[in-house]
């Protein structure tokens, strides 16, 4: 037990009444048990200093106090090509070997929902300031980023607010990554009432390092004396109690007074010290200089220097009057726990301190470039595995550093909540043409140019195809080598509100049909985890459920050429996603698949490239409409959702890729929203709307009534193939034991669709790109 | 044998196109680095300058004027006086406007690079377009190996990109002149004053402008991004022709023959 210099919290004394009364005056949200357990941890009453940083670190955005337990039980985080599981910032999977050496793909994905829902455009900014420094900290060269957005219903009652966030998260992500200059290479975007109070806002980024350059966010070996810099911004009061808040339930009433929690963005700012990072690195590479590096996120200095030296079983003693900070008075609570954006935290050996220092204030000037900013030694690293912090000449906090790194964990109750859903009795259209264009003009399906015309796309100058352009955005991902790297988000909010396990396996195989679909090898995935209150066993329920469906298909659906996982090597969890009234949003497990080309070249889009190809299907029409886009149209949920057959999905998948690699497809869509007859559409039209190729197919394969095969959503692909490739792609396919469909010819200037000779679909190309090029930008009006 | 040209390509704080710039420079021959604002001293020794795009000292006031302002400016528009070659890239070319050195026919500011005006997206617009080149082969240092009418495939990426003057008489000026280099055209080289094919409203479909003598350019699209066949978007057939060949898919594409100019504009007139 450590001594301090201040006052304490009579935590013992107070009855448990005048206790909770206590917290809730001094906006803690932890509770009576939690407060108390803080005294049986440390060994006497905390000081004010003390209750905050275990308020921070006991938050459900920090501790994972109730998933814990769920995901180490369930995912598998490891598999041969994994270099680092979820354990540090970012996970990392391997890339390949380049002249022996074997490079990795930094992967982060986290959320920033409740900051977005308050302050859209600041809270969608920062979400992508934060990732790309999880990134960077790894020592890597950050190359892309990818945001997953889901908004509440823009025609529904509060469509007002929702078209403000969604126009407001969109400007706020291109605010910040055009500015900072990281590409962003994919996202999705889905509209959904649930999402009315609690939009969702995940963000995703990549980056490239060797294995042996990998910093860790620990304090290397024998950093007894090391310094702990601080980097950034000069500490405000911004993001003060920001995790703590991340785990609130929202009301929207409190939307004012929770504004104070939400950070302040410096892409700018950002930029520099990216660049002056990339300098630490290489020189501390140079001389062979081992150090710690560390984001500065939630719970501020605080949560990073106690986590860098915790992790490397030492203790910290810091000084908070040696922090930059930009506001005077400010209290030590304050100073330790507030989220200023745009900083980190450095463990490096005194004898390379002054290189770093001169990189970040001389060299690239950062105290004259932001007013109050640099890099400045605060403390030091101790043998004693306490955390001390000073202030104005006092020890204001003295505990052992493990009370506050183990964290706290509950074991949930769930329970299945009753889901009475049906099937709809509908009758049969009469005017598919008007059911097409209705499917292509929904929001959810039509053309997300909107948004990501407002992202830079192509800066770096290594995209390969940019997004929008195909299932997945392609990188060349070095410069010295043939590799790529495809990333793609998903999750589909409709059907895990019918089935949160079969939501959950259909995110995850989606995500791999979508990097298959370029031609990329499925290697990880990451999960953000969008769920409600887990203190109800409903949510919980839910949550578990999305869990066990990322497990599943994560062992099934194995990494090609093996019986190993896809391993899940990054996530975050964002619990309380829900409104003030008690409505959940509907479960999103959100899922980003990375995917790798040996070669780059051979990645190939969605858009038909020539007249008189031949079109193939994969993948059997089923009766399984549930949460599909159709019914949707048709103002039906319905209860049967897409069922996956790992076995099948497995070597679809697999033929895909070994297809594409061979160079034997033109094109290639997966089949999901809006089902066979949006992804011809898809595919006629391209990218850019700006197709010219038709087609004309032929139902004549499928007894299903012709909406269900036109528009079920059930798993496969639709390619396109030179006649000269059929052979050769029909013993592939045989190979992994699938039929080929032949679904008809690219042809014409129009879609024409028939079954036994008699015309189902009959629309122009222009009709088609008319649909799909309004619905999202009507949405955001 | 005679050495290399050396380009330097400057990183003003905020600057995020350096690398890809640096790396279309070095495809070509050239040598090249990437120097930062603050470390100005020597740069008189490189044969020409690259200023690329991104959000120099924040765009604080407009887009370039502080970077126009930075004393490295200073040298960069002397050594232009003296005929070294200088490209500026979006941002870059922002700056060369806003310090006056484009179009440069009077000794202050005569143009702006204003807001986009874009039915679609308002703001930061990223997006392929064409360009035509509108004058003969050779006319400035960068179009070396550019026919005139050549219509070539590059990105924008940017919010202020509208070339655009009040001086009624410039415009004229400026054709006659012959600094209007490239224009935003359809892929079959038709000008239409209309969005998309001109993405911002540009005045006469401006994308880049030289200066009188032809040694500078502000260049409002990336060329850094378009240079090689791998960067190109499946719209263009060039790309989907090598789809599968590594080979081809690093080889130039045709925004490269920018940077080749220099190269070669260096070798035959400097070294």
């Amino acid at each position: 037990m450590g001594g301090v210099d201040v006052e304490l919290i009579d935590i013992k004394g107070m009855s448990d009444n005048a206790l909770k009364e206590f917290l809730r005056k001094n906006a803690v949200s932890l509770n009576v048990f939690e407060a108390r357990k803080i005294v049986e941890l440390i060994g006497r009453n905390p000081t004010i200093t003390e209750l905050y940083i275990f308020n921070t670190q006991w938050s459900e955005h920090s501790s994972y106090k109730s998933s814990r337990s769920v995901l180490k039980a369930l995912l598998p985080m490891n598999a041969p090509n994994v270099i680092l599981g979820p354990v540090e910032d970012s996970g990392i999977v391997e890339l390949g070997y380049i002249n022996g050496e074997r490079y990795g793909i930094v992967v982060s994905h986290e959320s920033h929902n409740h900051p977005s829902q308050v302050v859209p455009y600041e809270g969608a900014a920062t979400g992508v300031g934060g990732i790309i420094r999880d990134v960077l900290c790894m020592g890597a060269k950050v190359i892309a980023t990818a945001d997953p957005l889901r908004f509440g219903d823009p025609n529904g009652k509060n469509k007002n607010r929702v078209k403000y966030i969604a126009n407001e998260v969109i400007n706020g992500i291109a605010g910040y990554g055009d500015a900072v200059g990281i590409p962003n290479i994919c996202g999705d975007v889905y509209f959904n009432g649930s999402f009315d109070e609690n939009c969702l806002v995940n963000v995703v980024c990549l980056g490239i390092v060797k294995e042996k350059d990998i910093i860790h966010s620990y304090a290397p070996k024998n950093a007894e004396g090391y310094d702990i810099v601080i980097v950034g911004k000069a500490t405000d009061n911004s993001g003060f109690g920001g995790a703590a808040f991340a785990s609130l339930i929202l009301d929207e009433k409190d939307r004012e007074s929770n504004r104070g929690a939400v950070q302040v963005p410096d892409p700018f700012l950002k930029n520099v010290i990216i660049r002056a990072s990339y300098a630490v690195f290489e020189e501390a590479r140079k001389k062979g200089i081992e150090l710690g590096f560390k984001d500065m996120g939630a719970g501020g200095i605080m949560c990073s220097t106690s986590e860098l030296c915790s992790d490397g079983n030492y203790g910290a003693d810091i000084d908070l009057d040696k922090v930059n900070a930009s506001m005077k008075n400010l209290p030590p609570y304050m100073i330790a726990c507030s989220e200023t954006q745009e900083r980190f935290a450095w463990i490096c050996p005194p004898e390379f301190t002054k290189t770093l220092l001169k990189i970040y204030n001389e060299d690239f000037e950062l105290p004259q470039i932001s007013l109050g900013a640099g890099a400045f030694a605060v403390g030091k690293v101790t043998k004693q595995q306490d955390y001390i912090l000073r202030h104005s000449g006092k020890i204001v906090c003295n505990a052992p550093i493990k009370s506050i790194t183990s964290g706290i964990k509950y074991d949930r109750a769930k329970k299945a909540p009753k889901r009475n859903f049906k099937e709809p009795n509908l009758k049969e259209p009469d005017d598919y043409n008007k059911i097409l264009l209705s499917v292509l003009k929904h929001p959810n399906i039509a053309s997300k140019a909107k948004a990501y015309k407002h992202y830079d796309t192509s800066v770096m100058g290594n995209a390969v195809i940019e997004t929008g352009y195909a299932d997945a955005g392609v990188m060349k991902a070095v410069d010295n080598a043939a590799f790529g790297v495809a990333l793609k988000t998903d999750c589909n909010p409709r059907y895990c509100k019918i089935d949160p396990y079969w939501g959950a396996v259909s995110a995850v195989a989606e995500s791999m049909r979508n990097v298959a679909a370029v031609g990329a090898i499925p290697s990880a995935l990451t999960d953000c985890l969008n769920y409600g209150n887990p203190e109800k066993p409903e949510a919980f329920y839910d949550f578990y459920e999305g869990v066990r469906g990322i497990a599943d298909a994560a062992r099934n659906l194995h990494y090609k050429g093996t019986t190993y996982p896809v391993p899940v090597i990054s996530g975050n969890v964002s619990f309380y996603n829900e409104s003030a009234s008690g409505k959940a949003i509907d479960p999103s497990p959100i899922i980003a698949c990375i995917g790798i080309l040996k070669d780059y070249s051979k990645a190939i889009t969605m858009k038909f490239k020539k007249e008189n190809s031949t079109l193939f299907l994969v993948g059997d029409r089923k009766d399984e409409l549930g949460g599909s886009v159709y019914y949707d149209v048709n103002d039906e949920l319905g209860a049967v959702v897409p069922i996956i057959d790992f076995e099948r999905e497995r070597n679809m998948i697999y033929a895909v890729i070994d297809a594409i690699n061979a160079g034997l497809l033109l094109s290639c869509h997966d089949i999901s929203d809006g089902g066979l007859a949006t992804t011809v559409s898809e595919m006629i039209l391209g990218g850019d709307a700006d197709g010219e190729i038709g087609a004309e197919i032929s139902l004549d394969f499928i007894n299903l009534r012709n909406d269900k095969a036109l528009f079920s959503e059930t798993s496969g692909f639709v390619f396109e193939v030179e006649d000269k490739n059929i052979e050769r792609l029909t013993n592939l396919f045989r190979f992994y034991k699938l039929n080929l469909i032949r679904l008809g010819k690219t042809t014409g200037n129009k879609l024409m669709i028939s079954k036994k000779n008699k015309q189902i679909i009959n629309l122009p190309i222009l009709k088609l790109k008319e649909a799909w090029t309004t619905g999202f930008a009507e949405a955001l009006e | 044998m005679p050495r290399k040209p050396n380009i330097a390509v400057i990183y003003f704080p905020g600057n995020n196109c350096e690398e890809e710039s640096l790396k279309a420079v070095l495809a070509t021959g050239m040598e090249g680095k990437i120097v930062r604002w603050n470390d100005r001293r020597g740069i008189e020794k490189y044969d020409g300058f690259v200023i690329p795009g991104g959000w120099g000292y924040e765009d604080r006031i407009r887009a370039g004027v502080i970077m126009a302002k930075d004393p490295v400016f200073d040298i960069i528009r002397k050594e232009a006086e003296n005929g070294k070659l200088v490209l500026g890239i979006c941002n870059g070319a922002q700056a060369l406007v806003e310090c006056g050195m484009i179009p440069g026919l009077k000794n202050n500011v005569e143009m702006a690079l204003a807001p986009n005006k874009n039915p679609f997206v308002s703001g930061y617009y990223t997006t392929w377009v064409y360009v035509k080149s509108a004058e003969e082969k050779n006319r400035c240092a960068f179009t070396g190996f550019t026919e005139k009418n050549e219509v070539i495939p590059i990105p924008i990426a940017h919010g202020e990109g509208r070339f655009t003057t009040k001086d009624n008489e410039l415009i004229q000026k400026l054709i006659k002149n012959k600094q209007i280099i490239f224009q935003y055209s359809t892929k079959e080289g038709k000008i239409e004053e209309s969005f998309p094919t001109n993405p911002n409203g540009a005045m006469h479909n401006i994308a880049a402008i030289c200066s009188k003598k032809g040694n500078v350019m502000a260049i409002m699209p990336h060329p850094e991004r378009a240079s090689f066949i791998r960067q190109l978007p499946d719209i263009v057939d060039l790309k989907n022709k090598f789809a599968g060949n590594l080979t081809a898919m690093e080889e130039p594409a045709p925004a490269m023959h920018i940077f080749k100019s220099m190269k070669n504009y260096i070798d035959e007139e400097v070294l």
